[in-house]
């Protein structure tokens, strides 16, 4: 597998595009790329969204055509997250699965909150600063279920298959041991994040406690279970997502044409951040 | 050397950072700093790097001897050299050796060094620095802690929103500070914020950071006490039971160890060890001025950056004690 990006435009600006290619060619990384990255299914393709300790809220996008990451807006504005005292921008490489989907039309057994409408989203704790748009291979560890303003937002834990402590991390009581602190801080940004914003605290299903690789995984399928009803028009509401994919061949949104349409990479170098974003905000109690 | 020639090297090393513009008075800004550019040499993140200090015309200024202090106790503002800006790990520092006391990043076996990222703090966590013409004296025991000053300028943290560019001097008000010992050595952090900073009017004691910035204090003193864990090395202590001093006795520090510098560079202390060099364009009456540096000795070209070791992104775990 040789997966690149394929920029557009400087980041930090509403330009900012970037696309997936395989083997030169544009692909969905919502839709094309396999979530599983070997036969045992041990090893899952990730795609990284956001490097550790930068700002700029990118996420794959859902509405536009082969879904390139972009920045999300609101009100017309660029977001960036805040940072909260003591972290940086977020704490972890943060991404999604490819051919996962939280579906808003069921509520979860467990959280009793539907899904989110997003890939699953992933965080990743190796020691390498990832770059955006970046395909990595990891294994999972565990599974925290975030209820953010009441929806269920999972986010699984992993760690690249390639980094220095992979061998020593098999488990969520692993990532204890060898990065102590590193979960604790995990609740507490998820919590946090979104005060300076003004709005409440987020809170955590299972009373915030990090479920176990087994619970993950039962996670994993259940949203690549939906994501395979959405591609197949099976979802009860597909809630505007852009279907259009160049590998799934049973799929009404099967269109390998479309991968012409994409433009060609024109990157640029990043747009300045407004050094307001540089601000650290302190948070009473969060601790 | 002719003012004409020296801007034309400026021309090939200068990087001037924007500046206001003021119509009064146009060494100093609103706010009583120094207008101060610096000079690049060398490629960052390697051992040839430099950056030296000049003023609007160009000349080399020394950034321990020549960048004013500007000390105002009764405002508790002072200048303040930018010597490594928040969330970055290159240990830049004001050299006390080489002539003309450039920003260099410290050598370690021949290595560059850089500062390890304690979890779940990403590099220095406060815009970092020293205050111009201070000492820690290394030859005289301090009156309350019995230790000897670590033989270098005063260090600043700088807790302000913005992140602050290196080799940038800035005015700042003083709120406190913190006696860290460091191998036996005395090496106070006083604690400050840049004065055109929004929290800046809300900040005017120890006790004003806690309630603005809760949890600043306690993560420096943690950051403090274990950054050099992930190097092998013990945790540094503190005097004074890890206790914040006041902006008073902050006060005090900065008085006392500018009129230790005072002596310093008038030749009536010498400091033990390590060569310091005094040479200074500035003060006038002291044994180790001339009117200027000669910029063709201590001038090079800039280059461009060296790589950062990706090792450095890693982050380093302790448990918590």
């Amino acid at each position: 597998m040789s997966y690149a990006p394929r920029q557009i435009g400087a980041a930090n600006t509403f330009d900012y595009k970037v696309y997936i290619e395989k083997n030169g060619q544009p692909v969905s990384p919502f839709h094309d790329i396999p979530l599983y990255a070997n036969e045992e299914k041990t090893i899952l393709n990730m795609i990284v969204e956001v490097p550790r300790w930068t700002n700029a809220k990118l996420e794959i996008s859902k509405e536009q055509k082969l879904n390139p990451i972009i920045q999300d807006t609101k009100k017309g504005k660029l977001r960036f997250v805040r940072n909260c005292f003591p972290h940086h921008g977020y704490i972890h490489n943060y991404g999604a699965f490819p051919q996962t989907w939280e579906d808003p039309n069921v509520t979860h057994p467990e959280t009793k909150a539907k899904g989110d409408n997003d890939p699953l989203d992933v965080c990743e704790i190796g020691e390498a600063v990832a770059t955006v748009g970046e395909v990595k291979q990891v294994k999972v560890l565990g599974v925290m279920a975030l209820l953010d303003e009441g929806e269920t937002d999972w986010k699984i834990i992993v760690i690249d298959v390639n980094d220095p402590l992979a061998s020593k991390l098999n488990d969520i009581e692993d990532v204890e041991t060898h990065l102590p602190g590193l979960l604790r801080a995990t609740n507490e940004w998820f919590r946090i994040y979104k005060i300076p914003d003004g709005k409440p605290e987020n809170q955590f299903a299972f009373s915030g406690e990090c479920k176990n690789k087994k619970y993950a995984e039962e996670i994993i399928s259940e949203c690549a279970e939906a994501w395979d009803k959405l591609i197949k028009g099976e979802a009860a509401d597909s809630k505007g997502i852009s279907l259009e994919n160049t590998t799934i061949l049973n799929s009404a949104s099967y269109s390998p044409a479309v991968a012409s349409e994409i433009p060609a990479a024109s990157p640029l170098p990043p747009a300045p951040i407004d050094k307001s974003i540089d601000k650290w905000f302190f948070i009473a109690g969060a601790h | 050397m002719s003012g004409n020639s020296r801007l034309q090297l400026l021309h090939q090393h200068l990087s001037i950072k924007p500046h206001r513009c003021v119509a009064t008075d146009s060494r100093a800004s609103q706010f009583g700093e120094p207008t101060i550019v610096s000079v690049d040499v060398g490629s960052k993140y390697s051992a040839t790097y430099r950056k030296y200090a000049a003023d609007d015309t160009g000349k080399i200024l020394s950034y321990f001897h020549d960048v004013p202090l500007g000390f105002d106790a009764s405002k508790k503002t002072a200048n303040m050299v930018v010597e490594v800006p928040r969330w970055s790990n290159a240990k830049f520092e004001i050299s006390t050796e080489l002539d003309g006391n450039p920003i260099v990043q410290d050598v370690k076996n021949n290595v560059v060094r850089f500062v390890r990222n304690l979890f779940p703090y990403h590099g220095y966590i406060h815009n970092y620095g020293a205050f111009p013409q201070t000492w820690e004296d290394n030859t005289t025991k301090h009156k309350d802690t019995g230790l000897y000053g670590d033989n270098d300028p005063l260090d600043v943290c700088e807790i302000g929103s913005n992140v602050l560019e290196i080799g940038t001097v800035k005015r700042v008000k003083i709120l406190g500070c913190l006696a860290l010992i460091d191998d036996g050595e005395l090496d106070w952090k006083v604690i400050v914020i840049d004065v055109e900073d929004e929290l800046a009017p809300q900040l005017n004691s120890i006790e004003d950071v806690e309630s603005v910035c809760p949890g600043l204090l306690e993560g420096t003193r943690q950051w403090f006490r274990d950054y050099k864990l992930a190097d092998k090395k013990p945790h540094n202590k503190f005097a004074f039971n890890g206790r914040y001093l006041l902006a008073e006795e902050a006060l005090e520090v900065v008085g006392e160890c500018h009129s230790a510098w005072e002596k310093l560079i008038g030749g009536e202390v010498k400091s033990k060890g390590d060569e310091i060099s005094l040479r200074n364009t500035t003060q006038k009456e002291t044994p180790e001025y001339a009117p200027e540096f000669s910029q063709e000795e201590l001038i090079s070209p800039a280059m461009p950056d060296t790589a950062i070791p990706p090792e450095i992104s890693k982050s380093h775990f302790f448990p918590r004690s």
